[in-house]
């Protein structure tokens, strides 16, 4: 690259100042040395381009420009910046094409479509590969290519406005891939097709990711290929099996898990694939698939984009990319053991059920020689080591629950069996059913209830097995008090129909409708039901339908829920129903053989003695120490409805070094794991309240506890299977009877997995972090609940005080930005009902700034929760709106421009269009052209300079003094100065009420105001032409001032030229006549123009010289013959005596004057007429006269005043004529007008019309002293003008005598203020009527006859002498205005 | 500058007093014409045939001398003398219709 010219001190002189506007580039385009360039030297350069220059350097935008014939290259700070690295300053003032060789091809033709067009290209995130930073690098850029105009308004150059997108476009495409990867539709996979997943997924990124191989270990330490992306199968590279220790890549490094840049060069590594480029990637990184805790899985290789570098977020990606699979290859390894756990549980609960429908006798004995030597410790026992008898007591209390299920369990076998050895003896029903129930006493009085047995004597026995009748009513009685929390328990026997009628009666939880017909099937359990204890197996009602079965009676069940439930059983009496051999005499009463199991069962349930309730609540076992446990310990929620089992799992978690809280159903270990989420929960299955699957459920569905693993125990067997509880969402499942080992086996377990699912929550997160498009999550209220990092960079809002509510705190203030607020609340309300969408809006960032963002969004389902949520993003498009806001703003006012055929109204259309732009109050401008006030235009057109408050007007003063194009600003608006080509300017916007001008507005505001100045520069250019064509034009026209009495009016038929063919002119000769020349050219427009402005200019002349009407014609006629064009004009030339109103005149073939007297006659002026100029040059012409009578009027014209179609010449003379002779009332100059507006065609005048009108006698005008010598002379002016107005002697006296007055009384007034003043008399003649002005500059006395008598007497005088006296005064002076009628 | 302004005294052919003025009366040469006025005692007669204008700072002279005088005028100065009502104090010769 070329070394940059830096040996000079000539740099930072002349010019210099163009690039003042900035510090850190300016100085180096200073250094350039310009004058090699095509654009000489910077003092010399235009206007424009110091304007462009100015704009590049003051903006903080990225921005380079390119300027004259070679595209000479200029860029600012923030460019060199982001994008010209290395090449500069190499890169100032060279040719662009040799700045950016490498991308000619790509921006070439749009930078020659802009200077050939005119029109600006906008190309978004375009792929550049750039050499800026010493390699060829991928680079996208968003940018528009603007002409940048000259002086003239010729395109010479251009303007780029860029902003780098790489990051942005480079990083949204690896989110894609990370999102891709992670959205594997199914829930399990196996470790291959996990794989397979990823390769296909990966090969849609061929951009970052050329090729990639997944290698996996091997036990023996070798790596075989398990996945490939983009490399053919058979490439040396990519061999099937790698050795231990190494190969083509590097097994050993990725084994200890260390990352590692293999440059691919030499042998294995040639021909390999290109991936989404034109060049095989040149390094390859060798990542591990790490695993928790142990040699990783295997290693990742993948392939880099040779046209990016290794940077951070290139190597976190692919990190990312290997945790990823590495994660997947975890899921699908664990996924793998747990369902082959879950095939052994259900093979071991087949066995279960087997085994127990298989029970037998067998049982019972070792149960016995359990029970008895048991029952010998507790006596032994009774006072020792109370650790010991507690023991004991577990144990004790089990063995029966053991024996009583069992003994259930036989019933039934036996019963099914048939095998069931009753025997009916005929029993006191009433006597049996009250002693059964008093054992139940004591526990249901400790409960609290009340106990209500009614049990009067039958008139007969009911033939009964003892044994079963046994069962029947402690099973129901203990039931009753199972779900009763408070009134009573009843009892009743009693005799209905042949049947003894037995209730049991509870008002306890009752059960539901459609749960009562069920109740009495086997191993059912209604659900969650408030109870004392979950233990139970769900076949006591079973059993005890069976054994009254047995008995040839029925029982039911009446139920409402909440109010309680009653079970009647109806025995028949005698023993028809009995088979006769199982039939018995009485015989002794014994005690119940099992009533001890119930009643030690049910007080278990009960409160102890002391009144503490029966389970330990969120306890932690008492004899654990916590503080000598580690603070890492891992918390254990144990939830169990059995006191004994929670006691167990507490000695053996503990014991292991685990925290443990206990609780004693499922609703209470919920709350406890709300409040503070433990490392895992161990949950027994049926729980009251809320049983374990429920429990896990709830768990599950709410995201804050969805991840805390949870073991479920369980006894249950046979009906529902053990993986049911997988199903429901726990982590493990164990059965009862389990040995301690196990457990603590599986709670290890989990809590590994756990932390494996809790990697799988921080990958999550790391997606979303790494978006780089803001991403927000909202609930169905639109509140917003979840943000990720890229959120927190572009809004300034951060995660700490999620959730935000709407309205949300980035929208636009509603009453600082109505407009913004409206279009934000607008697409907020799209949101709902609308599956997906995208729009784009403006948001205000924490700080206040405005930020234009497009927002996407979709509805989704949380799958942990089910409820319906609003995933979006936001994308920041601030540069790309400000960009196309620039674009059309600067494209309107350039029309608008371009428009404007002055410079008035170009700074006008400037002014409407900033208006708009920022949908401002007021734009105005003020410019101070030199030695004048400062003036002021507006968009509120009434405002002037003086109008503005002092403060504003210093301000605006002290503004006009700064260089062009400094912003300037003020607690109304905010401005810029701008170089008007007549001074300094100040462009001024007020915005309103509180309304921000941002950055953006800044920039926006200057790009238009340098578009301004080089368009007021050319308006004012064209001004000055069209003023010089104007004035030279005016030139040739006529005279710029006519003697008085004349009224003249030209319309050119060729607009905005002010001449034609058509002329007039009028000649102050040496004796104070007048020539008068009417004259008409052929054709019209400039052509005819340049014939009729020498012809006037000679006809002038030979007046001058006091040639006559005549003998003026014949030599025109011989000038004429040497023009082209000039043949056949017609021209009306005569001499007037103004005195005498004498006319003597002669027409070469013009149309005749009209001369319209006092009297209402006309008379046309057709005498001495010959034919038109040069058509027989040398033929003498006639000339006549006529005397133009006091109070008459002339009237000449050319033929386009009078000449129509289809109609004779005459009608419109006469029509002439008749306006004329209507205005008799009306000035001569009055008169003009209304002939020019009367005899006008609808569309206008199509020909070049020229008309001269005079009234005779010229108006009198004098202007002399105010002193009383004066009044003689005027008086004596006034009678001689007077005289020729042909009046009569008395009128003369009474004008006289009038203006006399009026006279001296100026006079007078005259003395006394200020003397030396003067006083101007004008008199008037119109046709019918005589107008008198005198004004001096004093003030008159009001009349006062007494004091004054003469002067009083004076203004009566007046008044009575003229018909009508108008006397005005103001601090300029009094004029006296009077009319008199003359006819 | 004072406007020209001829004062002949003389005698009517009764032998009264008369005072002939010829040109033009204006603010100007009014004190002339009362000064010439004043130096005449009696009766008098003024006679303004020669009077091309007469404006009302020379009635206002006239006015002042009114109990004694009388006034020859041509038409000419008919208006003025009638608008300013001196014909209703001042006998007027030689108007049109008058004595």
């Amino acid at each position: 690259m070329p070394s940059h010219d830096t040996d000079d001190e000539r740099a930072v002189g002349a010019g210099s100042g163009v690039f003042a506007a900035d510090a850190e580039v300016g100085p180096d385009l200073a250094r350039v040395d310009w004058s090699r360039t095509p654009l000489g030297p910077p003092d010399r350069w235009p206007q424009s381009l110091q304007t462009a220059v100015s704009i590049l350097l003051s903006s903080r935008f990225s921005m380079w420009m390119a300027w004259g014939e070679e595209l000479t290259f200029f860029c600012n700070a923030a460019y060199r910046r982001d994008t010209l690295g290395q090449k500069y300053p190499w890169a100032l003032g060279r040719p662009a094409s040799e700045v950016w060789a490498e991308i000619w091809d790509d921006i070439g033709p749009r930078i020659s479509t802009v200077m050939t067009t005119g029109e600006a290209t906008w190309d978004e995130a375009l792929l550049l590969f750039l050499e800026r930073s010493g390699y060829s690098e991928e680079s996208y850029h968003t940018f528009s290519y603007s002409p940048l105009r000259d002086d003239d308004g010729a395109v010479v150059g251009m303007l780029c406005v860029v902003s780098e997108e790489t990051e942005r476009v480079i990083g949204e495409r690896r989110m894609t891939t990370l999102r891709d990867l992670g959205s594997d539709p199914s829930v399990v996979r196996t470790e291959q097709e996990i794989l397979a997943f990823a390769d296909q997924q990966l090969s849609r990124n061929p951009q970052d990711l050329p090729f990639t191989l997944t290698y996996l270990f091997q036990p023996d330490g070798s790596a075989r290929l398990r996945g490939s992306n983009g490399m053919s199968a058979d490439h040396p590279a990519a061999p099937a099996v790698l050795p231990p220790g190494g190969g083509v890549w590097p097994v050993t490094a990725a084994s200890d898990g260390e990352s590692l840049l293999v440059p691919l060069e030499g042998a294995p590594f040639t021909g390999l694939p290109v991936g989404g480029w034109v060049r095989p990637p040149e390094q390859a990184l060798v990542m591990p698939l790490l695993q928790q805790g142990d040699t990783p899985y295997g290693f990742l290789v993948a392939g880099l984009n040779p046209f990016r570098v290794l940077d951070d977020g290139y190597r976190g990606f692919l990190e990312l990319l290997a945790g990823h699979i590495s994660a997947g290859i975890a899921s699908a390894r664990s996924y793998e053991a747990q369902q082959r756990r879950a095939e052994e549980l259900a093979e071991l609960d087949r066995a279960k059920t087997t085994f127990f429908s298989n029970i037998s006798h067998e049982f019972r004995t070792p149960l016995t020689l359990i029970m008895g030597p048991l029952d010998e410790l507790r006596t032994e026992f009774a006072d020792g080591d109370p650790r010991v008898r507690e023991e004991l007591e577990v144990a004790h209390r089990n063995g029966l629950r053991l024996g009583k299920l069992v003994n259930t369990l036989l019933d039934f076998s036996r019963i099914e069996a048939g095998r069931m050895q009753a025997t009916y003896e005929p029993v006191d029903l009433s006597l049996l059913t009250a002693e059964l129930a008093s054992v139940f006493r004591s526990a249901v009085e400790k409960a609290g209830l009340a106990y209500d047995v009614d049990c009067p004597p039958l008139a007969e026995p009911v033939f009964l097995d003892r044994g079963m009748w046994e069962k029947v009513v402690l099973n129901l009685l203990s039931n009753a008090l199972k779900f009763t929390f408070e009134g009573s328990v009843r009892v009743t026997v009693g005799a209905e129909a042949g049947h003894a009628v037995v209730t049991i009666a509870d008002t306890g939880i009752g059960v539901a409708a459609d749960e009562v017909p069920r109740l009495f099937e086997r191993f059912h359990r209604i659900e969650n039901a408030r109870s004392r204890s979950n233990e139970g197996s769900g076949i006591g009602l079973a059993l005890v339908k069976e054994l009254i079965g047995l008995h040839g009676g029925t029982i039911t069940a009446d139920s409402v829920e909440g109010e309680g439930t009653r079970f009647t059983i109806r025995l028949p009496f005698g023993t028809d129903h009995l088979p006769p051999e199982s039939v018995a005499p009485l015989r002794d009463t014994r005690a119940p053989s099992s009533a001890n199991t119930y009643l030690q069962e049910a007080l278990r349930w009960l409160p102890d003695d002391e009144g503490r309730p029966p389970v330990p609540h969120l306890g932690t076992d008492p004899s654990a120490d916590l503080s000598v446990l580690p603070d890492v310990a891992a918390r254990v929620l144990v939830a169990d409805d059995n006191a004994d089992m929670r006691d167990y799992l507490t000695r053996i978690l503990t014991g292991a070094g685990y925290r443990v809280d206990t609780v004693e159903d499922g609703a209470q270990a919920l709350e406890a794991v709300r409040a503070q989420a433990p490392d895992l929960v161990v949950s027994d299955v049926m729980m009251p309240e809320l049983d374990g699957l429920s429990l896990v459920g709830r768990l599950r569905e709410d995201t804050r506890t969805a991840s805390v693993p949870v073991l479920l125990l369980s006894a249950r067997a046979g009906q529902e299977a053990s993986i049911e509880g997988l199903h429901a969402g726990a982590d493990d499942y164990l059965v009862k009877p389990f040995a301690a080992a196990e457990l603590l086996a599986r709670v290890r377990a989990n809590m590994e997995l756990a932390r494996l699912r809790n990697h799988q929550a921080r990958w999550r997160a790391a997606l979303v972090d790494s978006l780089q498009e803001a991403f927000f999550v909202c609930d169905e209220n639109g509140a917003v609940i979840e943000i990720n990092a890229a959120f927190t960079d572009i809004l300034g809002y951060g995660p700490e005080e999620l959730p935000y509510q709407p309205i949300h705190p980035w929208w636009p203030d509603a009453d600082d930005d109505a407009v913004a607020h409206d279009q934000v609340a607008a697409a907020f309300s799209l949101l709902t009902g609308h599956a997906r969408g995208s729009y784009t809006i403006p948001v205000s960032h924490r700080d206040g700034h405005r930020l234009w963002v497009t927002a996407m969004f979709s509805e989704a389902r949380d799958p942990d929760t089910g409820s319906q949520v609003i995933v979006g993003t936001f994308r920041d498009v601030t540069a790309e709106h400000y960009a196309i806001q620039r674009e059309s703003a600067q494209a309107a006012l350039g029309m608008r421009l371009n428009r404007a055929t002055s410079l008035p109204e170009a700074l006008m259309g400037a002014l409407t269009e900033l208006r708009d732009v920022w949908n401002a109050e007021r734009v105005l401008a003020v410019v101070r052209r030199e030695g004048r006030e400062p003036e002021v235009t507006s968009t509120d057109p009434d405002l002037t300079w003086q109008d503005l408050p002092a403060d504003r007007r210093e301000e605006f003063t002290a503004w006009l003094g700064r260089p062009p194009l400094t912003a300037v600003s003020d607690a109304t608006g905010t401005g810029i100065t701008v170089n008007h080509p007549e001074g300094p300017m100040v462009l001024h916007i007020r915005l309103g009420e509180n309304r921000p001008f941002t950055d953006e507005d800044q920039l926006l505001l200057s790009l238009m105001a340098g578009q301004l100045a080089q368009a007021l520069v050319r308006a004012h250019q064209i001004d000055q032409q069209r003023e010089t064509a104007i004035a030279l034009q005016r030139a040739i026209l006529g005279p710029s001032h006519l003697p008085e009495g004349f009224a003249v009016r030209y319309e050119p038929a060729t607009r905005p030229l002010e001449v034609g063919g058509d002329w007039y002119d009028t000649v102050t000769l040496t004796d104070g006549r007048i020539g008068i020349v009417v004259g008409d050219c052929v054709g019209h427009g400039l052509q005819a123009a340049t014939v009729m402005g020498q012809l006037r200019s000679a006809c002038r002349a030979l007046l001058l010289q006091d040639a006559g009407p005549a003998k003026t014609l014949m030599a025109l006629d011989q000038f004429a013959a040497g023009i082209p064009g000039a043949l056949c004009t017609t021209v009306f030339c005569g001499v007037l005596n103004p005195e005498t109103g004498e006319l003597t005149y002669s027409s070469a073939g013009h149309p005749p004057g009209i001369l319209a007297r006092p009297d209402g006659t006309t008379t046309l002026l057709e005498q001495g007429r010959s034919i038109p100029l040069a058509v027989r040059p040398g033929r003498h012409r006639p000339e006549a006269s006529c005397v133009v009578p006091a109070r008459a009027t002339l009237l000449l014209y050319t033929d386009g005043l009078v000449e129509r179609r289809r109609r004779p010449l005459t009608v419109g003379i006469d029509q002439a004529g008749e306006v004329v002779r209507n205005g008799r009332d009306a000035s001569v100059d009055d008169l003009a007008t209304q002939v020019m507006a009367r005899l006008a065609p609808l569309n206008g005048y199509d020909d070049d019309v020229a008309l001269l009108l005079y009234r005779h006698p010229a108006p009198l005008e004098m202007t002399f002293p105010a002193e009383s010598s004066q009044l003689a002379p005027v008086r004596k002016a006034l009678r001689s003008w007077l005289a020729q107005c042909n009046l009569s002697p008395q009128t003369v006296q009474s004008v006289l005598v009038a203006a006399g007055e009026a006279c001296a009384n100026a006079v007078e007034h005259g003395h006394r203020d200020a003397p030396g003043e003067s006083v101007r008399l004008r008199a008037e003649a119109l046709v019918d009527a005589l107008h008198l002005t005198v004004a001096d500059s004093g003030r008159w006395k009001k009349p006062q006859p007494h004091l004054n008598t003469h002067r009083g007497r004076g203004i009566g005088l007046m008044h009575a002498l003229m018909q009508q006296v108008t006397i005005t005064a103001d601090t300029t002076g009094t004029t006296v205005a009077m009319h008199t009628r003359i006819a | 500058m004072t406007t020209p302004l001829t004062l002949i005294p003389g005698q009517q052919p009764d032998g009264s007093a008369l005072l002939t003025v010829v040109g033009e009366i204006d603010t100007t040469n009014t004190a002339a014409l009362g000064e010439a006025l004043d130096g005449i005692e009696g009766p008098l007669v003024v006679d303004l045939t020669g009077v091309e204008y007469l404006d009302s700072a020379g009635l206002s002279t006239l006015f002042a001398h009114s109990d004694r005088i009388q006034l020859i005028a041509t038409p000419l100065l008919e208006p003025v003398l009638a608008v300013s009502g001196i014909t209703e104090l001042v006998t007027v010769h030689g108007l049109t219709g008058g004595g």
